[in-house]
């Protein structure tokens, strides 16, 4: 314990936890976490906020992120330079809006941009051709690519204007209650 | 929303707010009580440093392309209640007739600058940048000059609404609001420092809010650190995060299922044990056991024996009033314990199935069935390699699926429609018939038992041993009938999976009900004749059952999942590596659990029995799970399976232990020589005596009072019921009348789709029939042909041209307001996207020369690009000459760097140019301004037709 105190000062936790979805416990573990990724690169003193980042090909190496087919577009998007190098309170961001505590509307907002590859503020069907490429690892023809495209922004387009809005998003999301439990990253 | 508007500009305590002088500081405001004073400054600021306000620019278009999210201020408005800026700096605005400025902050999607007031707070541009286009999808980054301080006042109207929003709240809710503002953490907390900063900071300090400011900030930590304690008490942590990794939510619910009923045993065990067992211990620690009564060993699988004189069950709890340091009734306390935990579990169970199903049904939808299976299908905790890689494979097999769904639905004729019905009554008639046809037997092998059992007080191990044979036939039935139904299931031709898993879930409730029926009504019916202390042979075979249970669904794992393991990939190959079944294993945790609730009462310390049992249980499982089992093929919805179970375990099997212990404590006279409650006609007669045992203490009457008179009333019960039957229905006509307005608003939402399409089509033959319109003002035109006709090519540049004509005009006519708004320097480095808006600037600024209105270059700035130094050459082209040809190269210049960009961009670009124009011509009530068009631009027509339709709603709306 003595030694953990010294990472963060009382009120860097404090903010933290303020900020977070994560306990004290929780935010020292991602620290470390954070930390194991570059032992040589972050301090274990953060009590002066150093201005540390990681890059992306350290982030994506995380057993929780290395498979996930997003895992590019997830550490662009919750990091600060767009491009996935990270500092400590992205990382942190990024697992608070990925843990279980965050409520469906802000992990909406984040799955919206994380599918938003090509970030104009809506999921069109050249977004959707790319969530499906991944998705199914370039499995599908691409007429069936097309085809299920359309489909889905058949389904999910209310205003009827050929793509997807966060509006469309959200909405779509309350009608799938499993999505609170799926876009879940346990630490 | 606009009631939030300004509010921080009126409120006093803004100004004494030591955080938000920092920004008035450093954006070079003085005190500024009216907003719009505090733009001119600025605005000349800008204006004399004419070269180097053209960096933040640069800066800003790339934190604009950087972080283009999506945040929509209303929607997230209603998730939160925090109001945001821009619309109320509008109306703010108005009031101060700034028009013109007004309406640029509106609709003018410029990009946000970095200010030097957000760089005090260390905030970055990534949220409010995105506030920003969120509101003004088109951005046109020629704007930038004109809009400056009208964003950067509403970005501080913005943060300061929140501010306020937040300030308001109760720390508790303002750490959720925080928490779930969709930022990034330095933003969150720059917000938190101001509100903190605010709220510390009240009119008049004193040391009593000193003091309570202290202690909610303890109070706060230690709410952390109970949470972070309770944390470290959660069990299974790691094994959840494998099992989750590798297989995915669904099959991980099972294992989060089996915790919490975990959870409740612990809990009922806690309570029983600390209530009645524990009294007892202290009282008298010596098991009341006859001489002749040995442990043997059996009784661990029987219960019997040994085990029955021991606070195991309801024959050994006394009925006397122990007398120790305190007077405790044993009566009393195990009638309420057992009542209280009922109730408990009750609504534990009501409550989580409410929220479960408020969450998980209510506004589930099927029909979009491809989106979901696209965009929210994907299990983010998967992390395992192979899972990941089968869950690719069974999506894509999936979707290829539902894409060649359609063409077979229709090839159903009559006659298979009558042959699977067919299917259906025959599979449901047998699947009944084997139900009822086990619960008969099964009572009838209890009859058999009785009829071979003797009320002695010691058994032979042989008898011992018998009793072992109705609990091994129930579990075996519960073992095989199942899999008699998931073979009945296979013939029949579902639509949907989801019907084929609630039929087969369906049958399983009714044989287990069935069987648990029968033996409920033997043990209340027959039991209580042949045995004098009854409650404890009930207890007895609830124990053996329990046990069994727990032995067969070893056995189950090891058939179910290893055998078929086995066989699916040494035998057969063909069948494969087994999945989990979710829905059969949760079925059998809900009836093991509903044997410990039937327990309760007959024998109260079942539930350690039942905590040992899923304890070893989870770990079974989960070896089996990853030793047998593949991840499932379908990615089901796993929550609304969820919510059914919970229902299933609240309704037909929670109500009915719950009515069986009920039925038990009300009408089953109690055995005479055992157990708290000998002597007495029915349990409940414990209270009506400890009632008595009050009228003679005085200041009690009313509790008397209410035992006589509520609680034994009949009228009391009717009326009560009669009021919940009242409140049940209005809920129910206001659920109907939401449901009503949901499908209104869909309906709505759709309707407005149809009429923007409308619309556009009739625009776009609008413009198709008058081509050729004239320019209301003679400069104007001018410009515009200059523009068109200098134009170098055709096509696509050509809407590019029309597009930055269309600019052109729209900051020509700005000029004529006399409006020249710079930017604030900022030095940073270039891409094609700034280029372009370094372009246009220059372009604008020729314009400005061709007005008349003569500006001194200043200072260069360092640029990599060609468009950069095509501007920087225009522009001191255009010093020594005014005209057209300056403009010529400028539109050139941008066509080419245009071509660069995706179509869209240029798209908005237009649409807001479009937009802006039509506001100038509204506020100078001038009729729609014609248009020279190429008919190659008339795409990007159509588009600033449309932008305009919505500029003037949202005028409209604007008063």
């Amino acid at each position: 314990m003595g030694n953990k105190q010294t990472i963060f000062t009382a009120q860097q936790l404090d903010a933290y936890q303020d900020c977070t979805f994560f306990t004290r416990k929780e935010i020292l573990r991602l620290f470390y976490r954070y930390r194991d990724l570059a032992p040589q690169l972050v301090p274990l003193d953060y009590t002066n906020h150093p201005d540390v980042k990681l890059p992306y090909e350290l982030i994506g190496s995380m057993p929780e992120l290395k498979d996930n087919p997003f895992r590019q577009r997830i550490a662009e998007v919750f990091s600060e330079d767009g491009e996935g190098n990270m500092t400590l309170n992205d990382f942190l961001d990024m697992f608070s809006v990925l843990s279980e505590m965050a409520p469906r509307d802000l992990k909406a907002y984040y799955a919206f941009k994380i599918y938003d590859f090509n970030n104009d503020d809506f999921i069109c069907k050249s977004d959707l051709e790319k969530t499906l490429n991944k998705l199914t690892r370039n499995e599908l023809t691409e007429d069936e690519v097309r085809m299920v495209c359309e489909k889905v922004i058949d389904e999910a387009d209310l205003d009827n204007d050929g793509r997807l809005s966060l509006e469309d998003f959200q909405h779509m999301i309350v009608r799938a209650p499993d999505f609170l439990s799926t876009f879940h990253i346990r630490i | 929303m606009t009631s939030y508007s300004n509010r921080g500009f009126f409120n006093p305590a803004y100004h004494d707010s030591e955080t938000l002088e920092i920004d008035k500081r450093s954006s070079s405001k003085p005190h500024h009580a009216n907003p719009y004073a505090g733009e001119d400054p600025y605005r000349n600021w800008g204006a004399r440093t004419e070269l180097t306000d053209q960096t933040p620019r640069y800066d800003a278009e790339q934190q604009r392309t950087a972080h283009r999210g999506g945040w929509q201020e209303e929607s997230w408005r209603g998730g939160e209640g925090i109001p945001m800026g821009p619309v109320s700096t509008h109306q703010h605005d108005l009031h101060y007739s700034t028009f013109q400025i007004a309406l640029d902050s509106q609709y003018d999607g410029s990009p946000s600058i970095p200010l030097p007031s957000s760089m005090s707070g260390n905030m970055t541009m990534r949220w409010r940048g995105l506030a920003m286009r969120r509101m003004f999808p088109n951005t046109d980054p020629a704007h930038v000059a004109f809009t400056e301080d009208a964003i950067r006042n509403q970005m501080e109207n913005e943060e300061q609404d929140r501010v306020n929003e937040l300030v308001a709240m109760s720390t508790r809710e303002r750490i959720r609001a925080i928490r779930e503002l969709p930022m990034s953490f330095e933003e969150k907390k720059h917000i938190r420092n101001q509100v903190q900063a605010f709220s510390r900071k009240p009119h008049h300090f004193t040391i009593f809010e000193g003091c309570s400011e202290n202690v909610s900030l303890s109070m706060r930590r230690c709410g952390y650190s109970v949470r972070s304690t309770r944390q470290t008490l959660e069990l299974w942590h790691g094994i959840m995060k494998e099992i989750g990794g590798k297989f995915g939510s669904s099959v991980l619910s099972y294992f989060v299922f089996l915790k919490w009923l975990l959870m409740f045993n612990i809990f009922s065990f806690l309570i029983n044990f600390g209530f009645i067992t524990i009294p007892l211990l202290v009282y008298n620690h010596t098991p009341n056991v006859p001489p002749n009564v040995n442990f043997r060993g059996l009784e661990i699988l029987t219960g019997a024996g040994y085990f029955s004189y021991t606070v195991m069950y309801y024959g050994s709890y006394s009925n006397e009033t122990l007398v120790g340091l305190v007077e405790y009734d044993m009566q009393l306390a195990y009638f309420f314990t057992i009542a209280v935990y009922m109730v408990l579990c009750g609504i534990a169970l009501i409550f989580s199935m409410a929220s479960s199903f408020k969450k998980n049904y209510t506004l589930a939808d099927l029909a979009s069935n491809s989106a979901w299976q696209l965009l929210c299908s994907w299990d983010f905790s998967v992390t395992n390699e192979r899972a990941v890689k089968q869950r690719t494979n069974n999506l894509s097999v999936q979707l290829k699926e539902s894409l060649s769904e359609k063409g077979q639905r229709e090839l159903l004729t009559l006659s298979e429609k009558v042959m699977h019905f067919g299917v259906y009554l025959g599979s449901w008639l047998l699947s009944t018939g084997l139900a009822v046809g086990c619960g008969a037997s099964i009572y009838y092998l209890c009859q058999y038992e009785q009829q071979r059992a003797t009320d002695a007080a010691s058994w032979s191990l042989l008898q011992e041993a018998e009793t072992l044979l109705v609990p091994f036939v129930v579990s075996l039935v519960n073992l095989v009938i199942p899999l008699f139904y998931s073979l009945f299931n296979k013939f029949e031709h579902y639509s949907s999976q989801r019907r084929q898993i609630y039929a087969l879930v369906l049958r399983n409730v009714i044989l287990r009900m069935s069987i648990l029926g029968v033996l409920c009504y033997y043990w209340m019916n027959v039991l209580p004749d042949n045995f004098s202390c009854w409650e404890s042979m009930v207890g007895q075979s609830l124990y053996r059952l329990v046990i069994f249970d727990f032995f067969f669904l070893m056995l189950g794992s090891f058939f179910g999942e290893f055998l078929s393991n086995v066989i699916g990939t040494r035998l057969l190959p063909g069948l494969g590596v087994p999945e989990f079944d979710v829905a059969r294993n949760v079925l059998e945790l809900i009836y093991a659990q509903t044997l410990a609730w039937i327990g309760i009462y007959f024998s109260p310390l079942l539930p350690a029995i039942q905590i040992l049992k899923f304890f070893i249980l989870f770990y079974l499982k989960k070896v089996s799970l990853t030793q047998n089992c593949q991840p499932p093929r379908r990615s089901g919805r796993a929550a609304q399976m969820q919510t059914i179970f919970i229902f299933l375990l609240f309704f037909p099997f929670f109500v009915g232990a719950l009515s069986m212990v009920a039925y038990t404590a009300w009408r089953l006279t109690p055995s005479e020589q055992c157990g708290p409650f000998r002597g007495l006609n029915n349990t409940f007669e414990v209270v009506g005596e400890w009632i008595d045992g009050l009228r003679e203490i005085p200041g009690s009457e009313w509790a008397v009072w209410i035992y006589q008179h509520v609680i034994r009333s009949e009228i009391f019960y009717f009326l009560l019921t009669l009021f919940i039957l009242v409140i049940i229905y209005i809920f129910w006509q206001v659920s109907q009348g939401r449901k009503e307005l949901i499908v209104l608003l869909r309906q709505q939402i759709v309707n407005e789709g149809k009429d923007k399409n409308f619309l556009r089509d009739k625009l776009q033959n609008l413009q198709k029939s008058h081509p050729e319109k004239h320019p209301k003002q003679k400069k104007q035109k001018g410009l515009t042909k200059q523009r068109s006709d200098g134009h170098p090519s055709g096509g696509q540049s050509n809407s590019n041209a029309m597009v930055q004509a269309l600019l052109a005009r729209q900051q020509l006519e700005e000029e004529e307001e006399g409006r020249s708004i710079e930017g604030v320097p900022v030095p940073s480095d270039i891409s094609t996207s700034s280029a372009l808006i370094q372009a246009m600037m220059a372009r604008q600024r020729a314009e400005t020369h061709s007005e008349g209105l003569y500006q001194t270059p200043g200072e260069h700035v360092s640029s990599s690009s060609t468009a950069a130094r095509q501007r920087v050459d225009g522009r001191e082209r255009s010093t020594d000459e005014y005209g057209s040809s300056a403009i010529r190269t400028r539109v050139r210049a941008e066509a080419e760097d245009l071509d660069y960009l995706p179509a869209s961009s240029i798209m908005m670009q237009a649409m807001d140019a479009r937009q802006q124009a039509e506001e100038e011509e509204r506020f100078q009530w001038v009729p729609a301004p014609p248009q020279n068009l190429a008919p190659s631009g008339s795409s990007a027509l159509i588009q600033a037709m449309l932008a305009r339709q919505q500029a003037q709603n949202e005028f409209d709306d604007g008063y």
